[in-house]
């Protein structure tokens, strides 16, 4: 078991934003897409991720279809709008941003300042 | 934004799919989620255990997404509109008085708005309606407040007044239409060639008139209505060309309106242009309007009303400055007005629609605080379960929004109820009362007013849910956990308001009541006013005279006289006459006679009277009554002296010491020749020509027919049968005569004045029905709120009979409570119908604004009413059981 790191607030939606983006994907699927392209580190609360892919599919951020499984099961795939699209690239942008930011707050030493 | 609400609402379109596919997806989820586990070892039951905790539960899941699609409020909404349903259904008496009160109150509303709505709301049919205007001629101090315009006064102005774009003439007239053996009478208008300009809407087809098409050589032109041009001509634009025959001569089409065209309340189907001789344009005949022909003019865009009357002022005064005739013009106080088209035309039935419209407007009130208070009365019913349910956590906004959602939803319902109500009101309008409205044909059921009234229905339910909520969320919800009755109590504040309802109802009821009763009244005094003839047993008839077969006087005459000695002899006619003009025909205009030795006192202008030709026996036909001298005869046509019988008024105006035969009079505001002088040879009884409310005594001169020479003509006849069944065989014999003329407006005289009392006799009618509904709404109120202080203080009262109390002093103190709250409704309800009565004056006949026997007869109807209403339930509180009383709760 992997160790698992917990979801900041906010980031649960652009998660789910680049794991529709790569390929339509049904709500399980997103689980374990995300779970796969963060190795393993980050867990969905399950709880959560169908509100979430309602909201965003509210939002116009993300659109819904119904189609065939891997097992042959009907199944709800979620793909990106344009609108989703350009939501993922700026907040995308703007977390890396933040990220390096923090990043650099973090890593300064005495003598820099 | 618009995204999200499109979202939302496909969902609402399509909800059972949208759980559907939520459990699928979940229920997927689940699956995929245990055949991961078992693949990873779990057993099959234990997989399953441990995917439904990861999920969490089914329900939850659900109504966060269902959240985030924000239907969670729709839902909330539907859970009460349910419960609201469920209560209005558990108390079906209240819900159905409830309903019938709205049903009714809104249906009446509904009905007078569509009235005011068609009539004084809606713009007239034409391009920028405001700027429309009409203008006409007065001479006050010669009696004549209304002219209209002359030919002069239009080729004067047109063109010369800068305040105006366009200015143009008309005249109302009626056509005999057809070829020879299929005539028919058909309404037109005689229109000048800028009309349509004026108006802004011309014809669909075809071209308007020119200026050469304005004398009576090359007028030979018509321009059809749509309606017209489908019944005879099918429709087809191959009609420019055709011949149609008017008044026997035929005429080129050149026109087709288009089919929404309507000239304020014309009927008119052929237009024709209004032409007229030089001689008709010159200034001697600047001031001959007679109110037969109208000016109408479009303002410039950014002239006012007033820039445009002291322009056509300054205009007059240089015209009257080589006047032969101005100083009798300035006697007369003459003047040209401008007005609003609009507002001039509707201004006769203005004051009366308002008042009903105000009296409909009480009349919801009544309804409104009746249903108010029973709201309150089952509001303190559920005091107790609302007070549990706030202490167990209900929110202010719940209990709010609970009160909103109900009573809006009665509202609602009410109000489509009223709906069916108020097109049936208008139905009923449309068969009754269009043909005597102005602009009639406009009034109509259509979804404007379905929405307006929809959406005062909701503002209804939120007023409504005003005192109510107000109600529940007070602080005595404590002290009603602790009482032990499940009503609860009443504090004074509720008290006070609901008898504060009931005074106000009873007051507003009385208001319209005392108003009602003084339209009846005076609706009977115009009933009372003799006429000045006898009215029963007579029947009238109009036909018209084309010009191309009865050019003249004596080919008129010989033709009148031939179908007057016809109809003579038919069988159950008495005598039958031939008039110029019948009274209460709706026209009434008047022109000057001179008075030979009549010398006017300053500042008294020539008087305008009612001139009639009169052929046959016209006078013995209507039964009219000779004061003195004899009535015109046949003979008195042939003679070559002119003779003529004025009226009482006329006589007691210029003779009034009573020497009027032997005098002699001139047609016109001059004295003419002394061989033009008619001589006065009989006074007959004065005639209301106007209208039984006419007061003012106009006066009337009577000329043998061949003097006074017309083409449009009514026939009398006397009958001793039923006028009504005189009607074919009047027709019949007019055709014998002559197959080309048909006879139109075939009415008893008694018809006349009661069409002609109509815009009384209506208001009259709908405000008694009013006053009536009114009436029973406050005997249902006030027995109400008794009966339920009745009920509430049950065992107070069982205590007090148990002490010793007489169930006649119980009696009499709920009897003394309902004679107060009269007497404070009363009071209140009386200074408001005085109030009414002074808004009232402009449309009462003779009545004055306190009228006491009116009064005292509303007061005691409403008394018995509210004492009759309180009976049942005073004499319940007197013979409640003092042990059953106590022993229940």
């Amino acid at each position: 078991m992997h160790k698992t790191a917990d979801l900041l607030p906010g980031t649960l939606d652009m998660l789910i934003l680049k794991a529709v983006s790569l390929k339509p994907l049904h709500g399980y699927g997103v689980l374990q897409r995300i779970r796969q392209i963060s190795r393993e580190t980050l867990e969905i609360p399950q709880g959560s991720l169908y509100p979430a892919l309602y909201r965003l599919e509210h939002h116009a951020l993300i659109t819904a279809e119904w189609g065939q499984s891997e097992n042959n099961r009907r199944a709800k795939y979620y793909r990106l709008t344009p609108a989703g699209r350009r939501r993922l690239r700026d907040e995308t942008a703007g977390w890396n941003r933040l990220a390096s930011a923090i990043a650099a707050a973090l890593n300064t030493t005495p003598e820099e300042i | 934004m618009f995204k999200r609400w499109r979202s939302l609402l496909r969902v609402l379109a399509q909800r059972r799919d949208f759980e559907a596919g939520m459990s699928e997806e979940l229920r997927f989820h689940l699956e995929q989620n245990i055949a991961e586990l078992v693949r990873s070892g779990m057993s099959r039951q234990e997989a399953a255990r441990q995917a439904r905790m990861e999920l969490g539960s089914f329900d939850s899941v659900k109504e966060d997404c269902r959240e985030e699609r924000g239907l969670h409020l729709f839902d909330e909404f539907r859970r009460e509109l349910r419960y609201a349903a469920r209560l209005l259904c558990k108390t079906p008496g209240f819900t159905a008085t409830a309903l019938l009160t709205l049903a009714v109150c809104l249906g009446a509303n509904l009905t007078i708005f569509a009235v005011v709505d068609s009539i004084l709301l809606r713009p007239l049919p034409f391009p920028h309606p405001d700027r429309l205007v009409t203008i006409f001629n007065t001479y006050p101090k010669a009696g004549v407040e209304r002219d209209g315009s002359s030919i002069t006064n239009y080729y004067e102005r047109r063109g010369r007044l800068a305040a105006f774009t366009s200015l143009s003439i008309y005249a109302y007239s009626t056509e005999i239409i057809g070829e020879p053996g299929s005539t028919e009478r058909e309404q037109t208008m005689r229109v000048s060639p800028d009309f349509f300009a004026t108006l802004g809407l011309g014809p669909a087809i075809g071209r308007t008139f020119t200026d050469e098409e304005t004398t009576s050589q090359t007028d030979h032109v018509a321009i059809l209505s749509d309606a017209f041009w489908r019944q005879h001509f099918n429709a087809t634009s191959a009609v420019i060309g055709e011949q149609i025959r008017v008044n026997s001569v035929p005429r080129t089409v050149i026109g087709v309106l288009p089919p929404n065209f309507r000239f304020l309340s014309s009927d008119a189907r052929v237009f024709l242009p209004l032409a007229s001789r030089p001689e008709d344009r010159t200034p001697a005949n600047r001031h001959s309007g007679g109110n037969v022909i109208q000016m109408i003019a479009r303002l410039q865009p950014t002239a006012s009303l007033a820039q445009a009357q002291s322009e056509l002022d300054a205009q007059n005064a240089v015209l009257e400055l080589d006047d032969p005739q101005a100083k009798m013009i300035a006697d007369a106080g003459f003047r040209s007005l401008i007005v609003p088209l609009h507002a001039d035309h509707v201004a006769a039935i203005r004051p009366t629609l308002l008042l009903l419209q105000a009296a409909a407007l009480a009349l919801l009130l009544i309804g409104a605080v009746n249903l108010v208070n029973l709201l309150l009365v089952r509001a303190s019913s559920r005091v107790k379960e609302l007070a549990v349910r706030q202490a167990l956590g209900a929110s202010r906004g719940h209990v709010i929004s609970e009160v909103v959602v109900e009573t809006t939803l009665l509202t609602l319902s009410g109000g489509l109820l009223g709906l069916a109500v108020g097109a049936g009101g208008i139905q009923a309008l449309r068969a009754f009362a269009t043909d005597h409205l102005p602009l009639g044909s406009r009034i109509a059921f259509d979804l404007r007013l379905a929405l307006v009234s929809l959406a005062a229905s909701i503002v209804l339910g939120i007023a409504f849910a005003v005192p109510v909520a107000w109600f529940n969320l007070r602080r005595h919800l404590d002290s009603a956990l602790q009482s032990e009755s499940r009503g609860g109590t009443t504090t004074r504040a509720t008290q006070f308001l609901r008898h504060g309802f009931i005074v106000s109802q009873i007051a507003l009821a009385l208001m319209l009541l005392a108003g009602a009763g003084l339209l009846g009244l005076s609706l009977q005094r115009a009933l009372a006013v003799s006429p000045g003839f006898q009215s029963d047993h007579v029947l009238t008839g109009q036909i018209l005279l084309p010009y191309a077969d009865y050019p003249d006087g004596p080919s008129r005459l010989a033709f009148l006289s031939n179908l007057l000695d016809h109809v003579q002899h038919l069988p159950g006619v008495l005598s039958a006459g031939v008039v110029s003009n019948v009274p209460f025909s709706g026209r009434n205009g008047k022109s000057a006679a001179t008075v030979a030795g009549h010398v006017r006192q300053p500042g008294e202008s020539a008087r305008g009277h009612y001139s009639y030709a009169v052929a046959g026996d016209y006078f013995r036909s209507m039964g009219f009554s000779l004061r003195a001298g004899r009535f015109l005869s046949a003979d008195d046509s042939r003679r070559s002296d002119g003779v003529c019988v004025v009226d009482e008024d006329f006589a007691a105006y210029y003779w009034p010491h009573g020497n009027a035969i032997g005098q002699r009079l001139w047609e016109g505001g001059e004295p003419g020749k002394a061989d033009d002088a008619f001589t006065v040879v009989g006074v007959v009884g004065g005639v209301k020509q106007a209208g039984l409310t006419a007061d003012e005594a106009q006066g009337a001169v009577y000329y043998p027919y061949i003097y006074h020479v017309t083409d449009s003509v009514f026939v009398t006849v006397r009958t001793s049968l039923r006028p009504e069944s005189l009607a074919l065989t009047l027709q019949k014999a007019v055709r014998q005569v002559d197959p080309n003329i048909p006879v139109s407006d075939i009415r008893s005289m008694n018809t006349r004045i009661a069409d002609s009392l109509v815009a009384r006799r209506s208001p009259a009618l709908l405000a008694g029905l009013f006053s009536a509904i009114a009436l029973l709404l406050t005997a249902i109120g006030t027995y109400g709120v008794l009966s339920y202080a009745v009920a509430q203080r049950r065992r107070e009262i069982g205590l007090r009979m148990a002490l010793g109390a007489q169930p006649a002093q119980i009696r009499r103190q709920f009897f003394y409570v309902s004679l107060r709250l009269l007497a404070a409704g009363t009071l209140l309800g009386l200074i408001g119908a005085w109030l009414t009565g002074q808004a009232m004056q402009a449309i009462l006949f003779h009545v004055p604004a306190l009228n006491l026997s009116i009064f005292a007869a509303a007061t005691s109807v409403m008394a018995l009413l509210t004492l009759a209403a309180c009976l049942l339930p005073s004499h319940r509180a007197a013979h409640i059981s003092p042990l059953a009383a106590l022993a229940d709760d």
